[in-house]
């Protein structure tokens, strides 16, 4: 099928200024890599943010971006996503962070060297003392064994830490994870920590226990009001970072966000990360041409994709008609023009957004028809398999507090309802939502957003691997069984985005969850802040970590 | 007059008793559960048994709250079950803002209406009259979060200004600190102001119209005094009962308006906590707002009764 709405890959620097880009005189477009401008960087300066208040400080019981994005500011990790506006968003090429360099000797085992010189940020019980290959172990043990770490799943697979000497660290594997390097470089897993800290106050909840090697310093933090960072003058790099402050304030009205930003008083976007949503976009972009002229834009495709899982292991839906039905009977695009002023992306099952990995639709071969809207087929379908008037169901459903997602549910049970799928919304609280349909305990079906995930095998492994907590469909199919191992196996990334687009053809035939369309990020920033560009993730502090302000 | 106070105290012990066994349910009745809130955060749900049981959640309701009222009597709101600070200290460090916000509202609310009711009065059917009951209704109708709404906007599409979007404690810098509440106090104070004007109107109407007004018109006095020594006092006497009623209907809106204006106040706090439905804290600051309306009650009559020496119980 060739969408509508192409995807953003297939777009050209042309594309893009149709799609919404012009309307800012002077603006920076792009998507792919830009270069640096040729100034000397400045130091100095506040940066202003508009972020959220963080349930608590302890990244590892926590799943809250809220959480996340601010000690992405505070500390480091092993491994980090190289950043800035030569990096093309959707793409995360890795680099070292506290890792200096590292060797993979065999499939199995990874071995870090460390920087030399790092200081946790000079606060008590730590007091600015050096890093060790200790305090990594410790973490990585920490991350794995602390009751409640809802990602602890992400370095399953790790067998032991060992530290060889105070700057060499080594990662056994029980099997090899090929995507091991990018887990310990994601911001919502493995920020080092020091054992003195958790000692002292039990956990890292309390804002006093926010103590990395980041490159800023929490300073103060007020709930409900904002936080406050400092430069850390002893940062690892040096010279890093340019910004002495971040501000980053708690603002959770959606008027007041947009008018501090009208007024020049964010230096970047309100939303997670660092973008307008579409809709705001429509409403302020002329007025922002006049008030904020200098402003920077960069548009990308967002990887939050809805999709409905499905009993796959019960009839109706095990049988495959009748999930090509399901996909058959949605108008993607014309969800897209009532919740996203008519812009996305089609998603295969990897979002269109992780631009390494995911197929175009187009390219999905045989399975590419099943992204069309056809209720004709899709009835036909329905009638072959035995349900020539359809069938009843429920949707498992939570609001998440977004018009967008209860408009898209309301849309899907409006097509169902045509080719004669009689579904009705079951709506639960979100908690309650999480809870059980989240992780695949419901009856019929279930629609919500995905978790935005930076690689595919979240998406794939997680979501139909049989067994898998997250295998909210239930599937249980041996060639994708055996696909998603491979391609966790192979270490060779050219020959894995090989397998993981194979994988990608094949569940396009299967439909085993119906994949909708995702939504277009714009990224937007001060003109005044250099060096900086737009991504998906959490890693707002690692993006803005060699950003300088020219004012 | 001490006597009429004293049964007035004693009258209020049923009221709260009544209020806190509504302030310890209606929070459970919210559709959601706590527990599996948390375990989403965590998502460890086999544990979601033993954290009921952590939290003290399993027991019986009854018995939850016959244990929290008998730690809030000696003082003790309990924790909050997300951040596990103790409730009444997150409290007394929010309720200055609410404070200052509730009353900057009332006195805006007091300013506006007692004169615009006055000139109302007087001046029946006359374009002042008309325009000044106009703008009351509209001070009714309107809800006070969209008037909030456009004031935030409209001046940014305008003219590239928002209000203060960063808390500044008044110690730091009291312009700034006393700026950024007169926005969301003048909008919070409009629905008051319409409520409170109307009665004021319609009150010194009735009063204008009393026998004593009429002798002392006929005696030649100044308008002046006939209005403001005669008939306003009287006419006052019921607006302060409305009074006590809006002071309760303020301190709602400090929820709305915390929110929209970004201030760290107490309503922000019970908003935040319905969300997480964070119990011990929605109880504890509902249990505040409702001793303060209790109170303000009790001032209200005890005024009532000082005003109006006719008034005994």
């Amino acid at each position: 099928m060739t969408p509508t709405t192409p995807g953003l890959m297939d777009l050209t620097r042309r594309d893009l200024l149709r799609l919404g880009g012009a309307a800012l005189a002077g603006a920076a477009l792009a998507t792919g890599p830009r270069p640096v401008a040729a100034q000397t960087p400045k130091r100095g300066g506040t940066i202003t943010l508009r972020m959220w208040d963080p349930p608590h400080f302890d990244h590892m019981l926590t799943i809250s971006y809220k959480t996340h994005g601010v000690l992405g500011f505070t500390h480091s990790r092993l491994l980090k996503h190289k950043a800035g506006p030569g990096v093309v968003p959707g793409t995360f090429p890795i680099e070292g962070d506290l890792a200096e360099s590292w060797s993979q000797p065999n499939d199995t085992t990874y071995v870090f060297k460390l920087r030399r010189g790092v200081r946790f940020h000079p606060k008590p019980p730590v007091n600015g003392r050096e890093l060790t290959a200790e305090d990594v172990r410790y973490t990585i043990e920490r991350f794995l064994t602390v009751k409640g770490n809802a990602n602890a799943y992400m370095l399953k697979d790790l067998d032991k830490v060992e530290v060889l000497d105070t700057h060499t660290i080594k990662f056994t594997l029980k099997q090899p994870f090929a995507w091991f390097l990018d887990m310990l470089a994601n911001p919502i897993a493995t920020g080092i920590i020091a054992k003195e800290v958790v000692d002292k106050y039990g956990d890292l909840k309390k804002h006093e226990s926010v103590i990395g090697t980041g490159p800023w310093m929490l300073d103060s933090y007020r709930p409900n009001v904002g936080l406050t960072l400092v430069r850390n003058p002893h940062y690892f790099v040096p010279g890093l970072p340019y910004i002495d402050r971040v501000e980053i304030i708690v603002d959770e009205d959606n008027a007041s966000r947009m008018a501090a930003f009208l007024a020049g008083k964010y230096d970047v976007g309100w939303e997670f990360p660092g973008v307008i949503n579409r809709t705001d976009w429509v409403q302020i972009k002329d007025t922002l041409k006049q008030k904020r002229p200098t402003l920077k834009l960069q548009e990308f495709p967002a990887n939050v994709m809805g999709h409905i899982s499905m009993r796959a292991d019960q009839k109706p839906f095990s049988d495959v008609r009748v999930r090509r039905a399901m996909s058959l009977a949605i108008d993607r695009q014309g969800i897209l023009d009532a919740v996203a002023e008519g812009v996305g992306v089609m998603n295969p099952p990897v979002p269109a957004a992780l631009k390494d990995w995911a197929l175009p639709v187009s390219q999905l071969g045989e399975g590419a028809k099943y992204y069309k809207y056809d209720p004709k087929e899709a009835k036909r379908l329905l009638a072959e398999a035995g349900y020539p008037s359809g069938f009843p169901g429920t949707i498992c459903f939570a609001t998440y507090g977004s018009t967008v997602v209860v408009d898209s549910a309301q849309l899907v049970i409006k097509y169902f309802k045509d080719v004669g799928i009689d579904a009705k919304l079951e709506q639960k609280e979100y908690g309650a939502y999480v809870s059980t349909c989240f992780y695949g305990n419901f009856p019929s079906m279930a629609f919500g957003p995905q978790t935005p995930f930076l690689e595919p095998d979240n998406f794939l492994f997680g979501q139909y691997y049989p067994g898998e907590r997250k295998n909210q469909s239930h599937s249980n199919d041996p060639v994708v069984a055996d696909m998603l191992v491979r391609q966790r196996r192979t270490m060779d990334p050219a020959k894995r985005r090989e397998i993981i687009h194979e994988i990608q053809r094949y569940l396009a035939t299967q439909q085993y969850y119906v994949q909708l369309a995702s939504g277009v990020y714009i990224g937007v920033w001060d003109g005044a802040l250099k060096n900086y560009g737009s991504n998906l993730g959490y890693d707002y502090g690692g993006r803005l970590m060699a950003a300088w302000l020219d004012r | 007059m001490r006597q009429y106070v004293l049964r007035r105290l004693l009258v209020a012990i049923p009221s709260l008793l009544i209020a806190s066994v509504i302030v310890f349910s209606l929070p459970r009745l919210i559709p959601g559960d706590v527990v599996q809130l948390m375990l989403e955060e965590k998502a460890y749900a086999k544990d979601l048994d033993s954290l009921r049981a952590k939290l003290g959640l399993d027991r019986p309701l009854h018995v939850q709250y016959f244990e929290w009222l008998g730690r809030v009597a000696r003082g003790d709101l309990g924790e909050s079950l997300w951040t596990r600070r103790p409730v009444i200290a997150e409290l007394w460090s929010r309720l200055p803002v609410s404070l200052e916000l509730g009353l900057l509202a009332l006195g805006f609310a007091l300013v506006m209406a007692v004169p615009v009711g006055i000139v109302s009065a007087t001046r029946q059917d006359t374009l002042a009259d008309y325009a000044a009951r106009s703008m009351a209704i509209l001070g009714l109708s309107v809800p006070g979060f969209w008037i909030a709404t456009l004031v935030v906007l409209l001046p940014a599409i305008w003219w590239g200004w928002s209000p203060p979007i960063h808390f500044t404690e008044f110690s730091k810098d009291p312009w700034a600190h006393v700026s950024q509440f007169l926005l969301p106090a003048f909008i919070l104070a409009l629905a008051s102001a319409a409520a409170v004007m109307r009665l004021t109107r319609a009150m010194l109407l009735e009063v204008l119209r009393q026998d004593y007004v009429r002798t002392a018109w006929a005696k030649g006095l100044r308008e002046r005094i006939v209005v403001f020594k005669h008939s306003l006092k009287n006419a006052l006497i019921p607006v302060i009962t409305v009074l006590g009623i809006q002071v309760a209907q303020i301190l709602g809106g400090t929820v709305i308006f915390e929110s929209i204006f970004g201030l760290p106040g107490m309503g922000r706090f019970l908003f935040d906590a319905i969300n997480q439905r964070d119990y011990p804290v929605i109880q504890g600051v509902n249990l505040l707002i409702v001793s303060v309306v209790v109170l303000i009650n009790l001032v209200v009559d005890a005024a009532y009764a000082w005003l109006d020496p006719r008034i005994r119980y």
